[in-house]
């Protein structure tokens, strides 16, 4: 008895380990393992195959309604756009053959290219690209039922009715759940979850939205407002293509994985497996496949692709890796002939804002702060006794100068006869560099006598937030915390830094003022002077809330560049006034020190078997995304090659500019 | 004996539901930015309106209600970011049977390495000098010390890297695990073993040693039995008998995954998933693992009381319960 | 996931606790392994001794002196004990040597750049520096010191609420049922859930990531102490105490505490390391303390980027170090304390 019962016992054991070893063992190979060969196997001579890791698993790629770099990476490689950028960041036609606008930039008419397919994973041709399918497109972003995080740029190019006709759909939806209720005034009303009125809003057909087919090849977007930098904004995802009828069939599934997804740009994504590869091969039926030089892409996920990527690297087991700022000195020194940087990229911009309406907890001395901040002298005295440069050394530890960004829009984002940064009293910054610890002194000097006699306390705490998920920021603040205490003095300024929270950092700091001085960003969505200089600074912005100061100077200077601002944006047919004007209300912030420039996006140092130079450039979109146009090479770049390619780039760029 | 698991199994469904619904109201709470992508360039009403969509707005016992209906269907539900619009029991259909297939590879090498480890130990307490359960004692030490975030990933590396070479011969083994090309499952299920090795050596050898002092060991022993059949017959498999118990739950934890060696090795298996759906917030995936998760616990622990029941007539189930 | 992964070293231990307990408590006697002992050592004959037969009843056995010397006598354990004392004292007396920097000055070179990443002994610094120019000597007894900090905080609170509920838990049977679902309703919720949400609601600090690790951590300490009251509640001699109308307090206090002293102790040892490789974890998955506080669970994470480079891999070869050290410490002087604090092991 005992002894069959012991014998169950160990059957049982053994069967469950068997059953799920069996279970394990056979399952796995139909569901993962179709795909198992390739990917290390070295290409046949005749293709080319390029090599990476990614550590970021895609979350969905459906391009109508993501908005991620990330996820972002395959529509762009697979789905042209109406416009694209070449090398030197000057628009050329892509799908869309030529185009035209009415006199004041309001009208814009695209000329379709004839012949595009929409093709499916396997290269099979689906149907043909159609004007039409811009529009399907638009009314899939601009219908609040799909939830689509691209209606912002629809909203800043104001094309007709675009957002009116959101607002209404998102009001269909609201009426949806709501119930029966009455206003303030005791009239039915419509009410949602929290007990609010929904107001009405009037209705809107998706036909009446600013973007129509008038023919199969004539696509016609109509803007409420004149907007000259329109095209700038056509290489994203917002204003991408999609067949309507696919679309349609595939509703809910649509960019879930390559099944779901028709192509018609330079790749098909062959293979998508997510955790473990994306195989992009080369469309054979696209429309410039004499432009696409590379046969396959190879991307591999590893979660740790920064701590291992180099290592596979110089094994020759990838064609790429990313160097991450703490590796770079250590690499540079023994690889310096096979590492390069990526070209400047001024796609976002960063400075230190000061914020004026304090909301941070009492032993930070909140008051105290706001007294301080409303002063010209403290503020221009951190400007000054700020060494970027040594902050910078975080991010590009071989040449932090590089990194230096001067003013609040980038220099070599936006021209009109010359660079925007050389507009408007802008040149001393551009030209210069704020740090200056005499001047800075002086300004302290003059910041103390007047505070002390304002009744602030010192040292004046500075209360410093970052996000310890951004990489090197928390090293930066640690730089600038005691280069700044140095410089300037702990009898005058304690900063403090303190980490936010990794999740809901933009809720819980910025935009509920959580911080004294803190770096915040802006990313541009169009080439234009008033890229970055409007939103962020704008009433009712949640960044540094000058618009909330009570302090009458504060408000004035405020005030001279809201003024400023307004007039600029009203000159949309002289391009040179505008800049003028954009420039000097950029000004009117740095000579008051309400912002303090710090960079762009940064450099990115890689081994890469791409030349950095062949791939489209532009600041804005997923330009910089796409493998068109670039070459496998034989081996990395190394910095010196890198130095006088980058040279010989810009003069043939400002030529390419010039030409356009 | 069925009532007893009847009765176990309702009290679970009990701690699932609190489980459940804890879990929930947490979720609640995290921040609404994180289920945004572009929340800075969005206006209230989006925010509002993809929220609704969420169902965030709804109120809790509603979202509970909807969540159970639809798990008692056998669904899962839809992933919201982690893989938008994927059914959650596709991802984890994906994802379960690799880290159960590596699991379980490496936890049947622990047994066959450790438990023979745990005899040579616990025989070797019998010599003079103890050289072999000191030595082996060392190496328990070591490996519980050392931290995983860095044996793995010391592993890896000299696994990989040539660092460990004879003459012209040097270990370079793939450093990323493929499906199919069993080279490049030797690394990962060496880290995965590593651990269970010496946790079963320590725990075998701890069993025996208490067996062998009990006074029937002796008493065979004064009987002139076979040192051999004593340590096989009687000492091995009563020491045993705690051992088996947490191989159920051992077995079923392989599905969990490890979330250093899948991301080291970029194993698409399910380390690590609970870490990324949480920070991503992608709620219907938290929920799902959640009760993934509470069902294998339970049954592991279930699975455990039985066998244990099963292979020692001295425990019944019964007398277990009341304590 | 991160539960499984640290909760399970802690609860094997446990379990293994527990089992040996058990037995201990089962048997009427200790049998130290005198198996391998010749009959000679097993059995001598006691010569008669006129003075001890006039000896009368009376012991000068202390149970804490008892305990200390059968502690002693374990040599390896008192060499760890050592270690550890000296580690322990060293983080303190550290930051007051002569020539020592602080953990987070940044250094210069005279061009203005910071001396980063430079060599063990270079330039002075024994460990060398980071990428930011600081010295890594001190950033790594200043984190052992965080570390340490932490790992005895929750160790306490786990010791102070985990026995309390685990008498309870224990010793009143109405509160089981209630305890028993607690206990499995948290074990069942993400640890990593709980941590994002302290640090969303509190900034990622020392104090947050301490109630962190204490909010869950005292149920492990819980279940353990009440699956040792519930072995011994009903021994004969609770029994009588309770038929004699002894008041729970005192039962508790008095007849079930004492006994568990030995593995109290032991689990105290063993919750210190594992507090602090749950933190290191907790920092891999990107919710750990800032970097501007060392700790050595940011140490071993920005060690860990650097692997690729094996001119710079001693930036995770020395924390790491530091770390097994301390966890080989505690658990030999624990397994060591709690063999010596069981009075069965005084006897000789």
């Amino acid at each position: 008895m005992k002894h069959t019962k012991r014998l169950t016992a160990l059957c049982l054991a053994g069967a469950l380990v068997l059953g799920l070893a069996a279970c394990g063992g056979k399952k796995d190979p139909e569901s993962v393992g179709s795909a198992a060969p390739g990917g290390k196997d070295p290409a046949p001579a005749q293709t080319s195959t390029y090599r990476q890791l990614y550590s970021s698993e895609v979350e969905t790629m459906n391009y109508l309604t993501t908005t991620t770099f990330e996820n972002l990476r395959i529509p762009a490689n697979v789905v042209d756009t109406l416009i694209e950028y070449d090398r030197y960041g000057v628009v050329q036609p892509s799908l869309a053959e030529s185009w035209e606008s009415n006199e004041d930039a309001s009208e814009w008419t695209f000329h379709i290219r004839k012949g595009v397919k929409w093709v499916d994973k396997t290269g099979a041709e689906v149907a043909e690209v159609k004007a039409q399918d811009w529009v399907d497109a638009a009314y899939y972003i601009l219908d609040a039922n799909n939830d689509s995080g691209s209606e912002y740029n629809w909203d800043v190019a104001q094309v007709t009715n675009a957002h009116n006709y959101f607002e209404y759909t998102a009001y269909l939806l609201a009426l949806e759940t709501a119930t029966d209720g009455v206003d303030e005034n005791g009239n039915p009303a419509k009410l949602d979850e929290d007990g609010d009125v929904i107001e009405e809003v009037a209705p809107v057909a998706k036909e009446d939205i600013g973007v129509k087919a008038t023919d199969d090849y004539t696509l016609v977007y109509t803007l409420d407002a004149p907007c000259p930098y329109f095209l700038s904004m056509l290489c994203w995802s917002a204003f991408m293509p999609v067949n309507g009828e696919f679309l349609e069939s595939h509703k809910d599934s649509f960019g879930i994985d390559n099944d779901n997804l028709l192509y018609c740009g330079a790749y098909i994504l062959s293979d998508f497996q997510p955790q473990v590869q994306q195989v992009l091969t080369k469309n054979p039926t696209y429309w410039d496949k004499d432009n696409i030089f590379i046969d396959t892409i190879q991307r591999t996920y590893n979660a740790e692709a920064n701590t291992l990527g180099t290592t596979m690297f110089l094994q020759g087991e990838v064609d790429e890796a990313e160097i991450s700022a703490n590796l770079l000195s250590s690499l540079m020194s023994s690889y310096s002939d096979q590492i390069h940087s990526s070209r400047p990229d001024t796609s976002y911009s960063y400075w230190y804002l000061f914020n004026f309406d304090p909301n941070f907890d009492a032993q930070y001395e909140p008051e105290n702060w706001k007294k301080a901040v409303n002063n010209e002298n403290f503020r221009l005295s951190i400007m000054h006794g700020l060494d970027r440069v040594n902050a910078l050394q975080v991010y590009n530890p071989e040449d932090p100068e590089s990194e230096l960004s001067n003013t609040i829009t980038p220099l070599a984002f936006a021209s009109a006869s010359k660079d925007y940064a050389y507009y408007g009293g802008l040149d001393k910054y551009t030209d210069g560099d704020t740090f200056d610890t005499a001047k800075a002194l002086e300004y302290k000097e003059k910041a103390m006598s007047e505070l002390s006699a304002a009744g602030a306390t010192f040292p004046v705490k500075v209360y410093v937030r970052y996000n310890p998920s951004t990489s090197n920021w928390a090293d930066e603040c640690q730089l600038v915390e005691q280069q700044l205490e140095n410089a300037l003095g702990s009898d005058y300024i304690d900063v403090i830094v303190e980490a936010g929270p990794d999740t809901g950092f933009l809720g819980a700091i910025r935009r509920t003022g959580n911080y004294g001085l803190m770096k915040c960003n802006w990313g541009a969505d169009f080439s234009d002077a008033s890229a970055f200089i409007v939103d962020p600074f704008k009433e009712g912005s949640s960044y540094s809330f000058i618009f909330k100061s009570e302090d009458a100077q504060t408000q004035a200077y405020y005030q001279q560049y809201l003024e400023l601002v307004a007039k600029a944006l009203k000159i949309t047919d002289d391009d040179e006034a505008r800049y003028e004007t954009f420039a000097q209300a950029e000004a009117v912030l740095l000579d008051h020190g309400f912002a303090i420039p710090m960079h762009t996006s940064s450099k990115v140092y890689s081994f890469s078997l791409l030349n950095p130079f062949e791939g489209p450039y532009a600041a804005f979109g997923f330009a910089t995304y796409r493998f068109k146009g670039q070459h496998l090479l034989e081996k990395s770049m190394g910095m010196e090659e890198f130095h006088a390619a980058y040279e010989q780039w810009l003069i043939e760029r400002d030529a390419a500019v010039a030409a356009q | 004996m069925p009532k007893y698991i009847l009765k176990r199994i309702l009290r679970s469904l009990l701690t699932m539901a609190i489980v459940i619904t804890v879990v929930f109201s947490l979720l609640r709470l995290m921040p609404i930015e994180g289920y945004f992508e572009n929340y800075d360039k969005l206006s209230q009403t989006q925010i509002d309106l993809g929220l609704q969509q969420l169902g965030l707005k709804d109120p809790l016992y509603k979202q509970l209600w909807n969540f159970g209906k639809q798990l008692l269907s056998g669904d899962l539900g839809t992933s919201i970011r982690y893989r938008k619009g994927v059914s959650i029991n596709t991802i984890v259909a994906e994802k379960a049977p690799i880290s159960l297939q590596l699991g379980l590879i490496s936890l049947t090498i622990a047994l066959a390495l450790g438990l023979p480890l745990g005899i040579l130990m616990s025989r070797s307490t019998r010599t003079r000098w103890k050289i072999g359960d000191k030595l082996g004692t060392v190496f328990i030490v070591i490996i519980q010390a050392v931290p995983a975030a860095a044996y793995h990933i010391l592993i890896q590396f000299a696994g990989s890297q040539g660092i460990i070479h004879f003459g012209d011969w040097a270990l370079k083994l793939p450093m990323l695990f493929k499906v199919g090309d069993y080279r490049t499952y030797i690394l990962p299920i060496l880290s995965l073993a590593i651990g269970n090795i010496a946790y079963y050596a320590m725990w075998l050898r701890r069993y025996m040693v208490d067996e062998a002092n009990k006074d029937y060991i002796k008493l065979a022993r004064a009987k002139g039995v076979p040192g051999g059949q004593i340590s096989r017959r009687h000492i091995f498999r009563n020491a045993m008998v705690p051992l088996i118990q947490y191989i159920p739950n051992s077995i079923l934890f392989t599905l969990m995954g490890s979330l250093y060696v899948e991301s080291l090795y970029s194993i698409p298996g399910m380390g690590g998933l609970l870490v990324a759906v949480i920070k991503r917030q992608d709620n219907t995936m938290v929920l799902a693992l959640v009760v993934i998760y509470s069902v294998i616990s339970i049954l592991g622990l279930l699975f455990g009381d039985l066998l244990m029941a099963l292979l020692d007539p001295r425990i019944t189930l019964a007398k277990k319960e009341a304590r | 996931m991160a539960k499984h992964i640290f909760q399970s070293h802690r609860d094997r231990v446990t379990n293994e606790l527990d089992q040996k307990l058990s037995q201990q408590l089962k048997k009427e006697l200790s049998t130290p392994d005198r198996s391998s002992m010749t009959e000679e050592e097993l059995f001598s004959f006691a010569p008669f001794n006129p003075d001890a037969s006039e000896r009368g009843g009376y012991s000068n056995y202390s149970y804490w002196g008892a305990t200390i010397r059968a502690f002693f006598k374990n040599k390896v354990a008192v060499f760890f004990l050592l270690i550890l004392v000296c580690t322990l004292a060293f983080t303190f007396i550290q930051p007051n040597l002569p020539g020592q920097r602080d953990p987070i000055l940044i250094h210069y070179n005279e061009s203005g750049r910071t001396l980063a990443n430079l060599a063990p002994g270079e330039q002075g610094f024994i460990f060398g520096t980071n990428n930011l120019g600081q010295d890594i000597w001190a950033r790594i007894w200043s984190g052992t010191r965080t570390s340490l900090f932490i790992g005895f905080t929750v160790a306490c609170v786990e010791a102070v609420l985990g026995i309390l509920m685990g008498v309870l838990w224990g010793y009143v049977r109405q509160l089981d049922f209630f305890f028993t679902e607690l206990y499995n309703v948290f074990d069942n919720i993400p640890q990593t859930l709980l941590l994002i949400l302290i640090a969303y609601v509190l900034n990622p600090s020392v104090p947050t990531i301490i109630f962190a690790l204490c909010l869950t951590g005292w149920l492990g300490m819980a279940r353990f102490i009440r699956n040792q009251i519930i072995i011994i509640r009903d021994r004969d001699y609770n029994l009588a105490s309770r038929c004699l109308g002894t008041p729970t307090r005192r039962i508790i206090f008095r007849n079930l505490l004492p006994y568990l002293v030995s593995v109290i102790t032991m689990r105290m040892a063993l919750a210190i390391p594992s507090a602090i490789g749950n933190e290191v974890f907790v920092t891999y998955i990107g919710i750990g303390l800032p970097l501007e506080i060392p700790s050595l669970g940011n140490l071993i994470n920005t060690g860990r980027e650097l692997m690729t480079i094996p001119a710079l891999r001693y930036q995770l070869y020395f924390p790491v170090a530091v770390l097994a050290l301390i966890t080989i410490s505690f658990y030999i002087i624990g397994n060591a304390f709690a063999d010596a604090a069981d009075p069965k092991n005084h006897v000789n």
